[in-house]
């Protein structure tokens, strides 16, 4: 019961953390707390949330996909690429998630129907997935496809592609009112993802798989169908959170958000989840992918060099961990403590042992 | 000689010889001596910090910080060779720095209970940006003739650093088969719980092995800094998971228990020499992740199906067995305990 | 036996406690082990006999009281405190290093000169009777050369006190005569053994001492020799045990017309060609000892493992493709052996299980947690669940209650038929009476009901008809209910005089 407090109150104890943080930040900069600002800052890292949400749901199987970010990369690339070839923007949109979802599905019958360590598994596609995203415009020239312009696909190989239209940048830079888009949508999938955790029976079969996969198979889970959707969903939020990025900075590019892996991962579990499964929220995974990312910012904007930044999420990382299992270790001492207790004085009560 | 046969190291080293010989009906350069002298010599790198990998993932661990410790310890080494300190005290300088990062990572793992792969990626971030901190975001250029000289010298043809690099693989492998501490880390990857009733010390073999996954990075530091004369940024960036691919690749399960200091040298070599085939093949290079993560994709699920098949082969043994058993009258047999 | 003589233990236990996730598993016990003695360490699952066996191999610190060994207290804080003190454990399963060679496995952990250390081994091996390829992968050893590996281990490490974790429950009867062989002739050194076992015929006569424990007591400690195999049952028994009056009434009136589960000739490589079919409203009883294949069985009906070849019908409709949760759809629930393992999310709110199995039913409605709460609510009260709310963590639980939400978990889909495979297993008196009672009520709205149990008390006291599993063949005892004498007699043929 202690524990299961302790959990309860995380997500209550990230919330406080972000106040703090803005404060904070806000009082030694009064600009960085401006509304407008602060909600305009959020575009640079919003793809971090939106993939971390897609990675809470697996993680709360026990799995984990660290290829995500290389079907960020690749969602990117293959819109692009469908645009260059005269695609009409939105079926390419549809086309980039098309290929997200797949690619996310791949790693998820792999890891349903084999005993190789998920890890494993997408790692093997990180490098796959990277591989075909900076392969594709050259594989597209071989097949003898025509793109817009000279030099062919293999143009867009490192550069990116850019003169995309404005209906699609629009869900990197509009906004609606005075939320930019890319917050939108990471608030609109946490709103889903958290639906489908807390009030379907779906999001209750993660949660019993990450328990435990030998119970939930007893118990009549239906373990296959459950990963291959959950990767697939994953691999759909990444592609998401790839064309969100595209759409910002207004080019495709195969290595996009390649760099994000670190952050993507620290703010799911910053945000309460568990890597050996069966505990996480997604709520728990906003918050803090908020906290990392205004840190992020904070600290830019008080002239810290961005060098540190990567100093402070990996001790931000190992440190709430670290607290956490110390916190969990504390609680189960305190409970075994008072049983031990309760049981001695109940025995000696009874006037002593048989 | 049939155990080596039927070994995984084995079979990537068998794919090896195929893959290159077929390239070579396509590219003959692929035969010359040189050509695989230089294909060996750029693997160098990756072979020392896939040996590191090779450590923890014979104990059940992961690493993936391994990569980012051996950028900060070339940017000692080639700090402390700017500074003007002697080339063998700058090697120092380096391995310490790989030791100390490697046991920074089995702290938090041994003794806090850290899940290994969140606490190196946690180091990963912090090792990578204090290399960063420590340079101000520039190269490490002009590094002392010494170090590049050692590079360039060759014997017989083959580098120096080869012939380095391949006595101490060959060292590692006679000490590692003569040292019986070393076979705690098969038996805590094996079955840890069983290690620790056995009265092995289960804590300082998970230690020893993260330090020594630093210790290797921080020599990997000293090649690749030789090797390129320079230290760039992006120093040892995405090696981690070249390690991670060529171990388990090479035939060390990452359930633990199993694999050598082969499956590190002929799994780092593979992947390698992927890569060069690619230009013999003139495909172009941005393929090379691709075709290294379906090779890994593939040996994965086929060690799978054969470990499968071999199960299956074992639990229709013991049918047998208990059949002839009840012919026998004899009772005391167990198959669902002996095959799970 | 002047053994009795000597006043100080090898190893004494002294008013030991331990706690576990606020569950009391042992409450103040003493134990001494004696040079040249054989202790015997007798209870039911539960009852904290492993939890005394790793305090004293030092897998485990007591949360009170203290360890003396040979007169002075210790702090055993790590397995290799307990070897370097002279004792060494022989689990009940084997630590096995599936991928490390036999000599690897038997010379693991010891410390000084390899050669020297292989050659003791062999010398080791070689007396106790393991006579295997030593350069084979140890995950090729049979139960027995495995359990023998431990031995050889204990014996390399120049133990002075052995514990024999239920050492004789996978040997044949030829290997347990070379046990007591071996045993004699550690007693003749001057070894102690703590000897652990639910074999009461073996406890008497391999044993010059025997403690009883229940409940994380000892309640009986005498000299083996003064002691009787109904003394020792009636030790073990709870002290409200009493057996249930026979509801005859109701067992007479069932009619049966349609079988609610039908196997017909189902095969597998772990049983062959079982046949048998269960009515409403009666209770199958399957006794069988562990290995019988009779958990395979259970688990091959229920559609967790495949079959070869056979056919399963539930309620009157065959299934074509099988798995737990088409099995569920169509009736059939099973509350699987290893409750931990198999049965319950141990991490989770109680309520989570409960509900657990309805999902896959399409009943998602459960999710909500006003709905979990009810229906919780509902068996906590059918079930007499002690739980401080329906959302209280199942780890916990003790082991009744657990048990008991399993049951709640396979009841809430509202099956036709319910396979119970060792239902009482490490459970205490009273919830062990709450699932007989349950079961008979489940009997009462023509459920049918079949018990999986290597207790041959229990089959005997729910059965209405009994079938026996023996090496993978599964044979029917004529007539109606049958007493202790008539089920052991039949499973354990093999074992006793009958195996000539």
């Amino acid at each position: 019961m202690k524990a299961a407090t302790v959990f309860k109150s995380w997500e209550f104890m990230l919330a406080v953390v972000l106040v703090l943080e803005l404060l904070v930040l806000g009082m030694i900069n009064p600009a960085f707390l401006n509304i407008e600002n602060l909600l305009f800052s959020t575009s640079d890292f919003a793809h971090v949330i939106i993939a971390a949400i897609g990675l809470t749901l697996i993680i709360m199987t026990g799995g984990i996909d660290i290829s995500g970010v290389s079907i960020m990369g690749l969602a990117s690339i293959v819109l692009g690429l469908a645009f260059i070839a005269g695609v009409p923007i939105g079926f390419a949109v549809i086309i980039a998630l098309g290929v997200g979802i797949a690619a996310g599905a791949f790693n998820g019958a792999v890891v349903a129907n084999t005993d190789v360590n998920p890890l494993i598994v997408t790692l093997a596609t990180l490098f796959l997935y990277a591989g075909i995203a900076t392969g594709l415009p050259t594989l597209l020239d071989m097949l003898g496809f025509q793109a817009y312009g000279a030099g062919g696909f293999e143009a867009y190989q490192y550069e990116g592609i850019t003169g995309l239209p404005k209906e699609f940048t629009w869900i990197g830079s509009g906004r609606i009112g005075w939320v930019p888009m890319p917050l939108v949508v990471a608030l609109l999938l946490a709103a889903v993802a958290t639906w489908v955790m807390l009030f379907t029976r779906f999001g209750r079969y993660l949660k019993l798989i990450g328990v435990s996969p030998a119970v939930a198979h007893f118990t009549g889970v239906p373990i296959k169908r459950t990963l291959v959707t959950v990767y697939a969903m994953n691999g759909f939020a990444v592609a998401v959170a790839g064309l969100v990025l595209t759409a910002y900075l207004g080019s495709a590019r195969s290595d996009l958000g390649s760099e994000a892996l670190l952050s993507i991962i620290t703010a799911v579990v910053l945000g309460g989840s568990s890597i050996y499964g069966g505990q996480g929220s997604v709520i728990g995974t906003l918050l803090a992918g908020f906290v990392l990312g205004f840190m992020r910012q904070g600290l830019l904007a008080l002239g810290i060099s961005s060098d540190v930044v990567p100093v402070i999420i990996g001790l931000l990382l190992v440190g709430s961990v670290a607290l956490r299992i110390g916190l969990a270790k504390l609680s189960t001492a305190r409970a075994n403590r008072a049983a031990f207790a309760a049981e001695r004085l109940a025995v000696e009560g009874n006037g002593g042992r048989s | 000689m049939k155990k080596i046969l039927k070994s995984r190291e084995f079979l990537v080293l068998a794919l090896l010889v195929v893959m290159i010989l077929a390239v070579s009906t396509v590219n003959a350069a692929v035969l010359r001596p040189l050509t695989l002298i230089n294909i060996v010599n750029s693997s160098l790198f990756l072979i020392l910090i896939a040996i590191g990998q090779m450590f923890v993932v014979m104990t059940r661990g992961i690493d993936v910080s391994v990569g980012a410790i051996a950028g900060l310890s070339a940017v000692i080494f080639g700090m402390a060779l700017n500074a003007g300190i002697p080339l063998p005290l700058a090697m120092v300088c380096a391995l310490l720095t790989g030791l100390v990062c490697g046991c920074v990572n089995a702290a938090g793992i041994v003794f806090v209970g850290i899940p290994p792969i969140i606490m190196t990626l946690g180091t990963l971030g912090a090792y990578r940006g204090l290399m960063r901190v420590l340079t101000g975001g520039s190269w490490i250029e002009s590094i002392p003739q010494s170090i590049k000289t050692l590079a360039v010298t060759r014997y017989m043809s083959v580098p120096l650093m080869v012939w380095a690099v391949a006595a101490l693989i060959i060292v590692l492998a006679i000490l590692l088969s003569r040292i019986k501490a070393v076979r705690n880390f098969y038996a805590v990857g094996d079955n840890r719980e069983g290690a620790y009733l056995l009265g092995i010390n289960v804590r300082a073999t998970e230690f020893t092995a993260y330090a020594l996954a630093g210790l290797f990075s921080g020599a990997a530091a000293i090649v690749f800094t030789g090797q390129i004369g320079f230290v760039p940024m992006q120093t040892g960036s995405g090696q981690e998971l070249k390690a991670i691919a060529a171990v388990v690749l090479g035939g060390v399960s990452l359930m633990g228990g199993t694999g050598t200091i082969w499956s590190a040298v002929i799994g780092a070599l593979f992947l390698t020499t992927v890569d060069s085939m690619m230009i013999f093949l003139k495909v172009p290079g941005s393929w090379n992740n691709a075709v290294a993560g379906a090779v890994l994709l593939a040996i994965v699920v086929f060690d799978y199906l054969i470990r499968r098949a071999v199960r299956n082969r074992q639990l229709a043994m013991r049918a047998a067995e208990m059949h002839h058993a009840e012919q026998d009258h004899d009772t005391g047999f167990q198959p669902r305990e002996a095959v799970r | 036996m002047t053994a009795t003589a000597n006043p100080v233990p090898l190893v004494a236990l002294r008013d030991v406690w331990k706690v576990f996730e606020s569950v009391t598993v042992l409450r103040g016990v003493d134990i001494d082990i004696r040079p040249g003695r054989v202790l015997a360490l007798l209870g039911g699952n539960g009852s904290g006999k492993s939890t005394i066996v790793k305090i004293i191999s030092g897998a485990y610190q007591p949360t009170a009281g203290t360890i003396e060994v040979q007169g002075t207290p210790a702090v055993l804080a790590h397995p290799s405190d307990a070897h370097a003190k002279g004792i060494y454990m022989v689990p009940q399963e084997p630590h096995i290093f599936p991928n490390l060679s036999v000599m690897e496995n038997l010379t693991a952990g010891l410390k000084g000169d390899t050669a020297a250390n292989r050659a003791r081994a062999k010398a080791a091996a070689h007396e106790i009777g393991l006579d295997v390829d030593f350069d084979s992968p140890g995950g090729e050893l049979s139960i027995a050369s495995q359990q023998l590996v431990e031995i050889v281990r204990g014996l390399l490490r120049n133990a002075r006190v052995l514990i024999l974790d239920e050492p004789t429950s996978s040997l044949t009867r030829r290997e347990v005569a070379n046990l007591a062989r071996q045993m004699e002739q550690l007693k003749a050194r001057g070894i102690g053994l703590l000897f652990i076992s639910h074999r009461l015929n073996e406890v008497l006569e391999l044993t010059d001492d025997t403690q009883v424990l229940r409940d994380g007591r000892i309640v009986l400690n005498a000299p083996s020799s003064e002691l009787t195999t109904d003394m020792l049952v009636e030790a073990m028994l709870p002290a409200d045990f009493s057996a249930p009056a026979e509801e005859v009434s109701l067992r007479e009136r069932r009619t049966h017309d349609h079988s609610v589960l039908s196997v017909r000739n189902l095969s597998s490589r772990l049983f062959r060609d079982v046949s048998f079919e269960v009515y409403p409203g009666e209770v199958l009883g399957i006794s069988g000892v562990v290995g019988s294949g009779r958990t395979e069985l259970a688990e091959a009906i229920y559609g967790i493992d495949p079959f070869v070849s056979g056919e399963v019908h539930i309620a009157g409709k065959a299934a074509p493709r099988r798995s737990p949760q088409i099995s569920q759809a169509m009736g059939l629930s099973y509350v699987p052996e290893d409750r931990h393992a198999h049965g319950i999310f141990l991490a989770l709110p109680s309520s989570q299980t409960v509900t657990a199995g309805l999902l896959s039913l399409g009943r998602s409605r459960f999710t909500q947690r006003d709905h979990e709460k009810l229906l919780t609510q509902d068996f906590i009260q059918r079930l007499r669940i002690k739980l401080s709310s329906p959302f209280q963590v199942a780890r916990t639980l003790s082991g009744g209650n657990q048990q008991k939400v399993v049951l709640a978990k396979t009841l809430a889909p509202g099956p036709r038929v319910i396979i119970l495979d060792e239902p009482t297993r490490g459970i205490d008196a009273r919830a062990r009476q709450d699932v007989y009672r349950t079961i008979r009520e489940l009997t009462a709205e023509g459920v049918g009901v079949v018990v999986i149990s290597s207790e041959v008390g229990e089959i005997a006291e729910v059965a209405d008809r009994v079938m026996v599993m023996r090496r993978g063949r599964l044979v029917a005892l004529p007539g109606g209910p049958k007493t202790v004498e008539q089920i052991s007699a039949a499973t354990f043929a093999a074992n006793g005089a009958a195996a000539a």
